[in-house]
């Protein structure tokens, strides 16, 4: 019996169009346990994103398995796995997604209204989850009044909403300074050790790759995996970063 | 200038050319490329196109084709239109000759009058025969009747007016004779008189003098006159209404005058010499003048009374001694009904306006999708002109396509709208015959084309033109509030000039209209310009309505917890959302249901009320025309004997000249029956109670009651008491006291008001009591009555056996007067609520069209937010469920405002419609709700709209969520 939450068995993704395929993910396998904190590190187009979406049951796997508690996700009617996405995963999207015509406190309240909880316990709830991303003040914001950090931080609030067992998130300081990208990834640990989640999230920076516990390097749709204490001591650097990667740094 | 650099120049000059062609070409490609990549709304804005245009189209088309035929019909079946007497009969030639060289005449007819004796051969030069009834010899006696002296083709005209047992034929050796006379000669001659006898008749050149005591044979000229074994070719009954012969020989309604005891004569078998003799002894000929159908309704149907008007005036200017008469009144009556009939297609207006509104929304869409094209032109180097150029190349394109289909299926429509006639089948013949009439006015469909596509070009323009100028931040002319004060001001200045516009209307149709309860045509055109009016205010009155919905819809937090529980969350966010394409949607949806409401009101309360009136003008249980006028009090003595039959009045008529131009029916009637069997409404009488207005002629000796058009006109008041001169056939002068003044009574009709629909020919009636008629005036006949029947009684029983035992009696006709003018319009223009009716069914069509484009349009928009909504979990049955509730929540609250608001705009716009939906106004129209109509038709749009939005939601539901998320950045 495995003890992972999720594992990955020989994932392929390819996208076809008139001129040629393009193989994005070339059979992958890797597992994800209860409460580990795994890092996917990649070049821009090494499909890190792609497998990320693959894990929440967003996109198709064009052939392998995704199992989550070793049932196979994508078997799943379309209305199981929304189910899934919305009882298990919490997904920080690279680009926010936050719905404009609402405030920051109402699109943090959607999970837990597409739960089926009541309106005034969403409200509540989401007020508290707000003053947990440190965003109290920011309630009534429309998405176009907020910075970019603060955006990231009403995704990190909305995508813990439902309390899930699995955090996705997209590059969650790609589009942020330096400071700013601290503080979030300091605060997704924070919420992760507390709500006991495992999480997942992708970079294409190597220093975030010293949070985590398993390192996982996509490179040409083929992985390498690390442990924290097996990953090579390089620098943070383009340089350091290339060696790891193969690739070009940077998204 | 050397040969090199000539060389050059050519050369530059051809590189120039074809540069030129190049980049024609190459725009060309571009414009048709970018009208296939968007096959769908160019579909949808060449389909608003072409539906306003051919809208437009086919009623102009229809209108002059339909004008062309109904005139013709008209004109076909009518004998003549005119006829000319002169006292001075040694001019008729001349003027013969005048009227026939007229381009608006057709042929003229000679027409003498004489008197045809039978049985004459043996009565010596002193045998008296007048009195008739009491002649020398009354065991043999002679027969005398009016002879109409006219040639065989004049007869060809004449026929169309009778019904002949026999040929309706006047050649050499021929004769007709109506049905009373024969009947006179079976008694004169002991045997039975049938066509094709032979008979001997004498023709006077003479006409006796009976008050110069000219009573004896000798007063007649006949010996050179007298025709032996002439063939009774036919037996005719005059079975016309108002015709040029029946008014010329003195009939009125449907007596026919003179015509009913009388013969036609041959005038080829009279000689020269005989017509001379005759004209020297006084028998005025007169010219019967058939016009020229093709040049009389050259102007269309409404110049015709004018055109004829002309002709009489150009007649008497040049010969004053000559009197001219047209049928002015029933060519009139066809042109107003006629307008009315097509004044009623203004109803189409909204439709029209809602399809141009479709485009132009349609168009605003396809150039917001286009935004980003429009930028990445610009980021190519595009110059403003380039990007616009491509625009309008497009909408050459387009509505070169729309301007060609919207022809075709106008024409087509045109033809084949008509062709299903009112009997709702198609005919071949109709459909033929409308082509073969075919009217097409290019200055009609120029005008409209450029009201359609200038307004399509105008926002195209005005879209792209403001997207370029946005596209290089040129907008910013103005703040926001600027420009939000200067929409404020434009749209309530607009409102405000149009408001007064109406108000102005409104003034000049109440100058018009008011007190009077028949409709002419110039009442219809301010109806029609008022009701236009009245639409562009509602269109208004919609725009704000549609902004107090849009903050209303944000109010109702509380009642969407109530029906949608937890979901009211997401749906209220959605739909307080304040985007422009959920403004206009709310504008086009109240604007839809309230117009949808007016038009299916407006033709409810007209059904109601022509089913009312029907009754009304029938006038009780059972009604008795009868052919000639009768004895009433023995005909009420007679008929009131028949089982079934409760109660029976007679209404004893006779005419009377009050001034010097009002012919006016007087009917004498017995006030407590007719209260009792007539079908009397609240409306009859003005300020009073039928049992107040009618008793008064019980109360007051000799009362008259009479209609508020004569009060006002000859200024009377009630009470005042006034003298009478003018009675037919009585030089009494009658002193009678006013005691009530009336609308319309049952049986009767309107009491002001030429109204083609019964049998009547003068514009006024009065009501007496009937002792009045008979003890001071001497008159006894009349030709109508009314009865009640028993409970249980069957009326069509009761109506055989009076048809059977009386054939000239009809019993509740199906129509009273058959050959009422408006069938000729009904034949080939739908009756108003037709009319309605299929303007409401489009306007459905529209609505549920531009509902689904709309929805579309915003859940394209929506695509990214749904799959943002789909990768947080929420599942396809949920955002479904979201996007349904949402769709009809506020299709409900629109159906909840817009009802109200139609039924509101109906009951106000009734004031000022009435000359477009009804010819009188026998009982006031009223405002009739036909709730299961009403249900129907708005029941359709929401169940359309929700049922094809399913589809659109399904597509949405296929969209990938990773592709629509990426499409996000």
């Amino acid at each position: 019996m495995d003890d992972s939450y999720i594992s990955v068995k020989n994932l392929i993704k390819t996208y076809s169009s008139k001129a040629e395929e393009l193989v994005v993910l070339s059979g992958i396998n890797f597992k994800i346990g209860r409460g580990e904190i795994v890092c996917l590190l990649g070049t821009s187009g090494s499909g890190k994103t792609t497998t990320l979406n693959l894990l929440a049951g967003i996109d198709k796997p064009t052939a392998g398995k995704i199992l989550y508690d070793e049932n196979e996700i994508h078997s799943w009617t379309l209305n199981h796995l929304s189910e899934y996405r919305l009882n298990e995963i919490g997904f920080i999207f690279q680009d926010f997604y936050l719905l404009e015509h609402l405030t920051a406190l109402e699109n943090i309240m959607i999970p837990l209204i597409l739960r089926g909880e009541t309106e005034d316990f969403a409200k509540e709830y989401a007020v508290d989850l707000l003053h947990s991303v440190g965003l109290g003040r920011k309630a009534l914001n429309l998405p176009q009044e907020l910075s970019s950090g603060e955006k990231q931080r009403v995704c990190v609030a909305r995508a813990i909403a439902n309390s899930p067992s699995i955090l996705i998130a997209d590059e969650p300081t790609g589009t942020l300074d330096t400071k700013t990208g601290d503080d979030i990834m300091e605060l997704l640990l924070k919420l992760v050790q507390k709500n006991k989640m495992s999480m997942i999230y992708t970079s294409h920076d190597p220093y975030l790759t010293k949070v985590a516990d398993k390192i996982i390097v996509l490179q040409k749709g083929k992985i390498k995996k690390y442990t924290q204490k097996e990953f090579p001591e390089v620098g943070y650097d383009k340089e350091s970063f290339q060696f790891l990667v193969g690739g070009e740094s940077g998204e | 200038m050397n040969e090199l650099d000539n060389y050059v120049s050519e050369e530059e000059e051809t590189t120039r050319y074809q540069k030129a062609v190049a980049s024609f070409y190459f725009n060309i490609k571009l414009i048709w490329k970018n009208i296939t990549n968007r096959r769908r709304s160019i579909t949808i804005i060449i389909l608003g196109l072409v539906f306003s245009m051919s809208v437009l189209f086919t009623a102009s088309i229809w209108s002059s084709t339909s004008q062309k035929i109904i005139a013709d019909d008209y004109l076909q079946t009518l004998d003549y239109e005119m006829y000319v007497s002169t006292f001075l009969p040694s001019v008729m030639q001349p003027i013969f000759t005048y009227v026939l060289d007229d381009p608006l005449v057709d042929y003229v007819h000679w027409y003498y009058p004489s008197v045809a004796l039978f049985n004459f051969e043996d009565k010596a030069d002193n045998y008296t025969w007048f009195p008739e009834d009491q002649q020398d010899d009354m065991n043999n006696p002679l027969s005398i009747s009016a002879a109409h002296i006219v040639s065989s083709a004049a007869m060809e005209r004449i026929k169309l007016n009778l019904e002949v047992d026999g040929q309706a034929s006047l050649n050499q050796g021929e004769l007709m004779i109506s049905y009373f006379q024969a009947k006179q000669l079976e008694v004169v001659y002991n045997k039975t008189i049938s066509p094709g006898d032979e008979i001997s008749v004498a023709i006077t050149r003479y006409i006796p003098y009976t008050d110069r005591e000219e009573t004896t044979m000798q007063s007649y000229d006949i010996s050179e006159t007298i025709f032996e074994n002439y063939t009774i070719s036919g037996i005719y009954t005059y079975v016309g209404k108002n015709t040029v012969i029946a008014r010329m020989l003195g009939g009125f309604g449907n007596t026919g005058g003179v015509l009913l005891d009388s013969i036609f004569f041959p005038i080829e078998d009279l000689q020269t010499e005989d017509l001379s003799i005759m004209d020297a002894n006084r028998m005025l000929p007169k010219l019967l003048v058939k016009a020229n159908g093709q040049e009389l309704r050259k102007n269309g149907i409404s110049n015709m009374p004018d055109t004829m008007y002309a002709l009489k005036e150009r007649i008497e200017f040049r010969y004053w001694h000559a009197f001219a008469f047209i049928l002015s009144q029933e060519i009139q009556a066809m042109a107003d009904e006629y307008t009315r009939s097509f004044g009623s297609t203004v109803v189409f207006v909204p439709t029209i306006a809602i399809a141009i509104i479709l485009t132009i929304l349609s168009t605003q869409m396809t150039v917001k999708k286009r935004k980003e094209e429009i930028a990445f032109l610009r980021s190519k180097g595009a110059v403003s002109g380039q990007i616009i150029g491509m625009f309008f190349g497009e909408f050459v394109l387009i509505s070169s396509i729309s301007l060609i289909l919207s022809i075709g299926i106008g024409i087509l429509l045109s033809a084949l709208i008509p062709s299903f006639g009112h009997d709702g089948f198609f005919s071949k013949e109709l459909f033929n015959r409308y082509f073969s009439y075919l009217e097409i006015s290019p200055y009609e469909i120029e005008i409209f084309t450029v009201l359609v596509l200038g307004i399509y070009l105008s926002i195209t323009l005005f879209n792209v033109i403001n997207f370029v100028r946005k596209d290089i931040h040129e907008s910013q002319i103005m703040t926001k509030r600027g420009q939000k004060i200067i929409k404020t001001s434009v749209t309530v200045g607009s409102f405000v000039l149009i408001l007064a516009g109406f108000i102005f209307l409104l003034i000049e149709y109440f100058k018009q209209v008011g007190g009077v309860s028949s409709f002419g045509f110039s009442m219809v055109s301010v109806s029609i310009q008022a009701l236009l009016v009245f639409i562009c205010l509602l269109f208004f009155i919609c725009y704000f309505i549609s902004k107090g919905i849009n903050k209303l819809i944000k109010k109702l937090g509380k009642v969407y917890k109530v029906i949608f529980k937890k979901n009211s969350f997401l749906i209220l966010k959605n739909l307080k959302r304040h985007t422009k394409n959920l403004t206009d949607l709310t504008f086009f949806l109240v604007l839809t249901v309230s117009l949808l409401t007016m038009l299916v009101t407006m033709r409810s309360s007209v059904i109601h009320n022509n089913d009312i009136e029907d009754l009304y003008r029938m006038g009780a249980d059972i009604r008795i025309d009868s052919l000639i006028p009768v004895n009433i009090s023995e005909m009420e003595e007679t008929l009131g004997q028949i089982e079934g039959i409760k109660e029976i009045t007679g209404f004893r008529t006779i005419r009377a000249l009050w001034g010097t131009q009002l012919q006016i029916e007087v009917f004498g009637v017995d006030p407590d029956k007719f209260l009792e069997i007539g079908r009397w409404t609240d409306s009859s009488f003005i300020n009073m109670t039928p049992a107040e207005g009618l008793l008064t002629l019980n109360d007051t000796a000799k009362g008259v009651i009479i209609s508020s058009y004569l009060i006002n006109r000859l200024d009377f008041i009630i009470g005042e008491e006034i003298e009478v001169s003018g009675f037919t056939g009585s030089g009494q002068i009658q002193s009678l006291t006013i005691t009530g003044v009336i609308q319309s009574a049952p049986g009767l009709g309107v009491a002001h008001g030429y109204d083609p629909k019964m049998n009547r020919d003068t514009d006024d009636w009065v009501l007496l009591n009937k002792d009045v008629l008979t003890d001071e005036l001497d008159a006894h006949n009349g030709s109508l009555l009314l009865a009640s029947i028993e409970e249980g009684a069957d009326p069509n029983q009761i109506k055989q056996e009076i048809e059977s035992l009386f054939p000239l009696l009809t019993v509740n006709p199906e129509e009273i007067n058959p050959d009422y003018i408006g069938y000729f319009i009904d034949k080939y223009i739908p009756p108003v609520t037709i009319i309605l009716l299929v303007g409401a069914i489009i306007l459905n069509v529209v609505g549920i069209i531009y509902i689904l484009i709309s929805t579309d349009f915003i859940l394209e928009q929506r695509r990214r937010e749904n799959a943002v909504l789909l990768a947080l979990g929420g599942n396809q049955t949920k955002v479904r469920g979201l996007l349904i509730s949402e769709v009809s929540t506020f299709i409900l609250i629109t159906v909840l405002i817009g009802v109200p608001l139609g039924i509101a705009a109906t009951a106000f716009s009734l004031l000022f419609v009435k000359p477009l939906l009804i010819a009188k106004e026998v009982i006031i129209l009223n405002i009739h709700i036909d709730v299961v109509a009403l249900f129907i038709i708005l029941a359709s749009l929401c169940l359309a709209a929700l049922l094809g939005m399913i589809p659109i939601i399904r597509k949405q539901m296929k969209y990938e969520i990773v592709q629509e998320l990426r499409a996000i950045v």
